[in-house]
């Protein structure tokens, strides 16, 4: 299957090498792998295990472009909640949710979020963020 | 006395009418239109411990029931008056040892001699056991709903059940997901690759099956299968993705995939995926290893077909009817599933407004998907 994009197109990570990505996911493994998908693509990526994490990293002043969250979470916040945080506060950030739920669309996450669904392809996830970052 | 009666009628044939009156094996009863008793006929008069004589000048609901007398006046009486007739109605009587009994009452106006004096008559059942029946009949009855509404309640619970395990497996899963996609990078011996070359596959094995699981769960439950409509992602690359994860799970097997989707699609991209690869699961397990499997995903003439073919024996005709029902399994328990595979299939197919239709002979056993194309602007213009 990885054999489809060796090495994933070297010509497209240059040119977001300097963007940052924020990854929260409470799920260490599911975690590790968008870290690895994002890195691989060629981006500064930061991780947070929850909404409370995330928002201490984004409050340090982080330049960060596009969060990309998990949206069912334990803690004081899901995905939801806290992109609707991070809209507020920090409004120039882009915002993609993830998860396994059957159904959810782009529509169903707030404001100018966008969605994306459990499981990840790296090439599909990579053109998901491609997509946002360019605009 | 009555037996004379009867020897007389038989002997004279003529008949003894104020014997078979007095004695018939029901009650007669004659009122006036106020229900005041004219005459009653010996047999009620026994029934309600009482004498043709006592009852004479009584009305009807004077014998009757608290409940028998409020019916009488604002249901019996009017409707009699009104229609001149009135059949099978049950009334509960008070005999004069204050007992219940229930009865059955006939009863019909009748123009006496003189023309404007009107008359009603009765005739009167006895219904104790009758009425017993029928109260069983309704207890039983309300035994049985409350029965039925218990068992659907518990189903619904075991459906929700699985429904939140189904959804709760899920996690996990994803979480094994990645940790195989992240050890896949790692640089592992050729065993090591092979280990999670075959943990993928099971991991794509066991989604599937939790996929399936959920949405039948969801169909049992009223919620059907939802559709989430769109057209931008290309459906190829969904497909050739189905063909090359159950590819790795049968690397042995050959899949011959052709694809010619030219026009535009508006379907739910994950649905479509999850029924070839239901399809294309289930002709791996069942079809003939040694024949490959063939699948073709094509446009044209307004809809969109794929269709799965695999070689082996054919499928009987009985067996054949009964594919898209929930659990079926065929004679072959032994090779894994459900038997949930078709039947998802099948409900996906309708979903779309499409048909799904298994044809088989001894060349080949084919599962073919059809749903019409970009149907969904046409009614907005």
């Amino acid at each position: 299957m990885a054999g489809h994009f060796p090495g994933g197109e070297p010509g497209m990570s240059i040119d977001h090498g300097a963007m940052t990505i924020l990854v929260v996911e409470d799920d260490v493994l599911i975690r590790m792998h968008g870290v690895d998908i994002l890195g691989d693509g060629g981006f500064h990526v930061l991780e947070a295990a929850n909404a409370d994490d995330a928002l201490v990293i984004l409050s340090n002043g982080a330049d960060v472009q596009l969060l990309f969250s998990d949206i069912d979470m334990p803690g004081s916040m899901d995905g939801l909640n806290l992109a609707r945080v991070v809209c507020e506060r920090w409004p120039s950030i882009h915002l993609l949710l993830t998860s396994g739920q059957h159904g959810l669309q782009d529509g169903d996450v707030p404001g100018a979020a966008r969605f994306v669904r459990k499981p990840w392809s790296s090439q599909g996830l990579l053109d998901r963020v491609r997509d946002m970052v360019k605009v | 006395m009555s037996e004379t009666g009867h020897q007389q009628a038989d002997t004279d044939g003529a008949i003894d009418f104020e014997d078979l009156f007095e004695t018939a094996p029901c009650g007669y009863l004659l009122t006036d239109r106020d229900g005041r008793l004219v005459r009653v006929n010996r047999t009620f008069a026994n029934w309600v411990g009482s004498s043709p004589e006592a009852l004479r000048g009584k009305r009807l609901p004077d014998i009757l029931t608290v409940p028998g007398k409020i019916f009488y006046e604002t249901h019996f009486a009017p409707t009699l008056r009104m229609q001149g007739r009135l059949d099978e109605i049950a009334l509960d009587l008070v005999t004069a040892d204050q007992r219940k009994l229930s009865v059955l009452v006939n009863a019909a106006e009748a123009r006496g001699a003189e023309g404007a004096d009107v008359q009603v008559r009765f005739a009167v059942f006895m219904a104790t056991e009758r009425r017993g029946y029928e109260r069983g009949l309704i207890a039983a009855r309300d035994k049985a709903e409350a029965t039925v509404a218990n068992e659907r309640a518990e189903s619904e619970l075991r459906e929700q059940f699985i429904a939140v395990l189904g959804h709760d497996l899920r996690n996990p899963l994803a979480s094994i997901s990645s940790g195989i996609q992240i050890l896949a990078k790692e640089s592992l011996s050729e065993r090591g690759s092979k280990v999670v070359a075959l943990m993928s596959g099971s991991v794509v094995r066991a989604a599937a099956l939790i996929d399936n699981v959920l949405d039948f769960a969801r169909g049992r439950l009223g919620g059907g299968i939802t559709l989430s409509l769109g057209a931008s992602e290309p459906l190829e690359t969904i497909l050739r993705q189905v063909v090359s994860e159950l590819q790795s799970i049968s690397p042995d097997q050959e899949i011959e995939a052709s694809y010619a989707l030219v026009e535009p699609i508006i379907c739910d991209r994950v649905r479509i995926g999850q029924l070839l690869s239901n399809l294309l699961g289930n002709a791996l397990t069942h079809g003939a290893k040694d024949q490959p499997v063939r699948v073709d995903a094509s446009t044209a003439l307004g809809d969109l077909t794929i269709s799965v073919s695999n070689g082996g024996a054919p499928i009987p005709p009985a067996a054949l009817e009964k594919l898209f029902q929930p659990f079926f399994r065929g004679h072959d328990r032994v090779r894994q599933g459900l038997g949930l595979g078709l039947h998802i299939a099948s409900e996906i197919a309708r979903a779309h407004g499409g048909t799904l239709v298994a044809r088989s002979d001894e060349n080949a056993t084919t599962f073919l998907f059809t749903m019409p194309l970009a149907k969904a602007e046409e009614p907005g213009e």
